[in-house]
C-alpha cells in the first residue's frame, strides 16, 4: 500500500455510491501524510460529519499537518459551480465571453445539472490541482454513481456537446425563424430542430442558441483540456483504485469494471472490498459452548458468525475471478462509523 | 381530473448501499403474494437483479420472475425513445430526431429529459399514454438519494423551463400523478447507522416537499436487541470472540436505539427489518417481505 502511494502522483477512487469510497479516499490520504507526503484529497460528496471533522465545507480547503512525519493532508470539497465558472473564465480568456455566458439563463442550470457535469468538474479540479505542483499525491474521490463505470463514460457526454458540428448547428440557425438555415445544415437536422422548437418553444431555443454562440470561441480550449485530462488519467503516474462492497452483485460488477477500465488504457492497481466482515469476527472460534444451552447473546453470536463465515467462503471463488492480477484487500466493518481523524488513522493502519 | 387508483405506483429510494434493491424486490414479492400482478423495475444500463437472482437476462421487455411478478430494466435511452415516439407522433420524424447525430448528443446531456422520460413511463399506466403497463402494481427500485432527488424535481424544472407545448403539459401531468396519494407510495430505506440515517432525513424532506406525500421508512439490517436478557456480561472475556462481539453489539445497539427513537419521534411509519442471515436470494426476499406486512 505504501508503494502504491509513493509511486504515483494521482489516485482515482472509483466505485458505486454507498461503498465507503470517501472514507477510504480520506484514509489513504491520512496514510500518505503519515508517510511524509503532501497530499490533497478531493471529495465531491462527503458525509456531513466527515466534512465537519476535516474542517471543510463546499468550496473550502483545509490543511492538516502531521507533525510526526512532516506530512500534510489538504482536504477539499469540489464546488461544481465554481469549478465550472473558473474553467469558463480561463477558457474565455480576453473579451466578454465569460460574462455573457454567466448571464445566460440556461448556463446556470446546464453547468450543474448536465449529465456528466459533476464528473467533468471533478476531473477539471483534479487537473488544475495537478498542474499547481503543490502536492506529492492527489487522491480523487469520484462522485457517487449507480455503477462504477459511469464515472469514466460521463465526461465524454459533455465534451461531445461542445463538438464543433453541434455548435455550428445551433449557431447557424442564426437570426429569424428556423426555416432560414444556411446550406451548412442538412435537411434532417433542420427538421429535427424544428421538431425541437415545437416541443420546447422558441424562447428556450433562443437561449440555447445564445449559449452555443457564446461558447463557440473557446470550444478549442475545452477539447484541449479534455485531451490533457485523458493523458493524465492514462499516465503511469496515475492509478485507479476500485472500492466495492461484499455482495455477489457488486463483486460481479467490479469484475466487469476491471475489464472495462483496463480495455480503455487505465491502470487499476488495487481493489478494496469494504465492510466485508465485522471486526469482531473470528474465523476459528469453535462457537459452540457445550457446557450449557446458549442464551440469546450466545445464539446471536453463533448465528452471525456462521453467516459471515459462510459469506467469506462463498466469495473466495469470486475474489480470484474478479481480481485478475490486481491486489485485493478485504476491509472490516467497524463497531463505530468512521467520522473523525482518529477513525481515519485506525483505518489507515489496517490498510497497510 | 382525478386518476382512478387502478394501479399502485411504488418508489423505493435511499442512500447507496442500504439495501434498496432488496427492499424493492421484497415489496414486489409482498404484493405478488397478495394476488396482484406486479412489475419490478430497476433503472440504468446494467441490471442488478440479473446478478442477484442469477437470471439470463433482464431488459426493457419484462422477464417473468414468478407467476405474477415480472422484472424489467429501464435504461434512459429506451425510455427516451419511447417518449419521443409518443411526443413526435410520427415514425419518420422520430427517426430524424434520433438518428440525427447532433440531436443524439443533445438528448444525452439535456438535464431533466431522461428523468422525464423515466417518470413518463412509470406513470404511463395511470395517464393511459403509450404502450400499456398491464400491472396492478409497479415497484420502482429508484436511484440512490441524489439522483432520485433530481428525478423528483425534473418535472417541475421542465414545466418551468418549457412553459409551452407538449413537454410542459406532460411534465405537469406527471407531477400530478406523483402527488396523488391514491396512487403513490414512497419508501425510504435506511440503516441503523449515522450516515444513511442523516441522508434518509433529507430524502424524506425532499419527497415531502416535491410531492406533499409522507414516505414510509424501512429500517434495514437492524440488530437484535439481545442485551436486555439476564446475562452476566462481566463474565465474558473481552478479548475472545464473544467478548469482542459484545463490545461491538453494545456500541451498535446504542446507536440503533437512538436513531430508531428519533425516527419514531417524527411519527414516520417504520418497518423494522432485521439483518437477515441468509445468502439465498429468494429466501432473503421472502423473509424481508414478511417484515413488510
Amino acid at each position: 500500500m505504501d508503494e502504491l502511494l509513493k509511486s504515483h502522483k494521482v489516485l482515482v477512487c472509483v466505485g458505486s455510491g454507498g461503498v465507503g469510497k470517501t472514507t477510504l479516499a480520506a484514509s489513504l490520504g491520512v496514510l500518505a501524510a503519515l508517510n511524509g507526503q503532501r497530499v490533497l484529497v478531493l471529495t465531491v460528496d462527503p458525509a456531513r460529519r466527515l466534512a465537519t471533522t476535516l474542517g471543510i465545507t463546499e468550496g473550502t480547503e483545509r490543511k492538516i499537518p502531521f507533525e510526526e512525519s512532516q506530512g500534510e493532508l489538504t482536504a477539499s470539497i469540489i464546488d461544481p459551480k465554481k469549478t465550472f465558472d473558473d474553467f469558463v473564465t480561463k477558457a474565455a480568456g480576453q473579451g466578454t465571453g465569460a460574462e455573457k455566458l454567466f448571464k445566460n439563463k440556461l448556463y446556470k442550470q446546464l453547468s450543474t445539472t448536465l449529465s456528466g457535469s459533476q464528473e467533468f468538474t471533478a476531473l477539471e479540479k483534479l487537473y488544475s490541482s495537478y498542474q499547481s505542483g503543490k502536492y506529492d499525491l492527489i487522491i480523487l474521490d469520484t462522485p457517487p454513481t449507480e455503477h462504477a463505470i459511469d464515472f469514466l463514460n460521463s465526461p465524454q457526454n459533455i465534451s461531445a456537446l461542445f463538438d464543433e458540428r453541434i455548435s455550428r448547428w445551433f449557431v447557424s440557425s442564426g437570426r429569424g425563424p428556423i426555416g432560414m438555415f444556411g446550406g451548412l445544415v442538412s435537411m434532417g437536422t433542420k427538421k429535427a430542430f424544428a421538431a425541437l422548437e415545437n416541443l420546447t418553444g422558441s424562447e428556450f431555443i433562443s437561449e440555447l442558441r445564445s449559449f452555443f454562440a457564446t461558447i463557440q470561441d473557446w470550444r478549442a480550449k475545452l477539447t484541449e483540456r479534455t485531451q490533457d485530462v485523458h493523458r493524465l488519467l492514462v499516465h503511469p503516474d496515475t492509478a485507479f483504485v476500485l472500492v466495492t462492497s461484499f455482495d455477489q452483485a457488486k463483486l460481479l460488477e467490479a469484475d466487469r469494471f476491471r475489464r472495462e477500465i483496463t480495455k480503455n488504457g487505465y491502470s487499476l492497481e488495487q481493489i478494496f472490498i469494504n465492510r466485508a466482515y465485522p471486526e469482531w469476527l473470528s474465523l476459528d472460534d469453535p462457537l459452540e459452548n457445550p457446557s450449557e444451552p446458549p442464551g440469546q447473546l450466545q445464539s446471536y453470536y453463533q448465528e452471525l458468525s456462521s453467516y459471515y463465515r459462510e459469506k467469506l467462503r462463498l466469495y473466495e471463488a469470486y475474489e480470484q475471478q474478479i481480481a485478475g492480477d490486481v491486489p485485493i484487500t478485504k476491509l472490516p466493518y467497524f463497531e463505530e462509523d468512521i467520522s473523525d481523524l482518529t477513525g481515519l488513522r485506525k483505518l489507515a493502519k489496517i490498510l497497510v | 381530473m382525478a386518476d382512478r387508483a387502478e394501479q399502485k405506483l411504488i418508489m423505493v429510494t435511499g442512500k447507496g448501499g442500504v439495501g434498496k434493491s432488496l427492499a424493492a424486490a421484497a415489496l414486489a414479492s409482498k404484493y405478488e403474494q397478495a394476488g396482484l400482478r406486479v412489475l419490478l423495475v430497476e433503472l440504468g444500463e446494467e441490471s442488478f437483479y440479473k446478478d442477484f437472482f442469477g437470471l439470463k437476462e433482464v431488459s426493457y421487455q419484462p422477464t417473468r420472475l414468478r407467476p405474477h411478478l415480472d422484472v424489467a430494466l429501464w435504461s434512459s435511452g429506451e425510455c427516451l425513445r419511447e417518449y419521443a415516439l409518443h411526443l413526435l407522433k410520427s415514425q419518420s420524424l422520430y427517426q430524424i430526431f434520433f438518428e440525427n447525430r447532433v440531436m443524439k448528443t443533445f438528448i444525452k446531456v439535456a438535464p431533466g429529459l431522461t428523468e422525464l422520460a423515466i417518470l413518463g413511463k412509470f406513470t404511463s399506466g395511470i395517464r393511459r399514454i403509450g404502450p400499456p403497463l398491464g400491472y396492478d402494481v409497479v415497484v420502482l427500485d429508484s436511484y440512490a438519494s441524489g439522483h432520485t432527488t433530481a428525478l423528483l424535481r425534473a418535472p417541475r424544472g421542465m414545466a418551468d423551463a418549457v412553459s409551452f407545448g407538449p413537454m410542459g403539459e406532460q411534465s405537469r401531468r406527471i407531477q400530478q400523478v406523483l402527488k396523488n396519494p391514491e396512487v403513490m407510495e414512497y419508501y425510504v430505506v435506511t440503516l441503523p447507522e449515522e450516515l444513511p440515517y442523516q441522508e434518509s432525513l433529507e430524502l424524506i424532506r425532499t419527497i415531502e416537499d416535491e410531492t406533499g406525500l409522507v414516505p414510509q421508512v424501512i429500517f434495514n439490517r437492524s440488530l437484535r436487541d439481545v442485551l436486555d436478557e439476564e446475562v452476566d456480561l462481566e463474565s465474558i472475556p473481552s478479548s475472545k470472540g464473544l467478548g469482542r462481539f459484545l463490545g461491538f453489539l453494545q456500541k451498535r445497539l446504542d446507536q440503533q436505539r437512538t436513531i430508531l427513537q428519533q425516527l419514531q419521534e417524527q411519527r414516520k411509519k417504520i418497518f423494522n427489518v432485521p439483518l437477515i442471515t441468509e445468502t439465498d436470494p429468494w429466501t432473503l426476499v421472502d423473509q424481508f417481505a414478511e417484515r413488510l406486512k
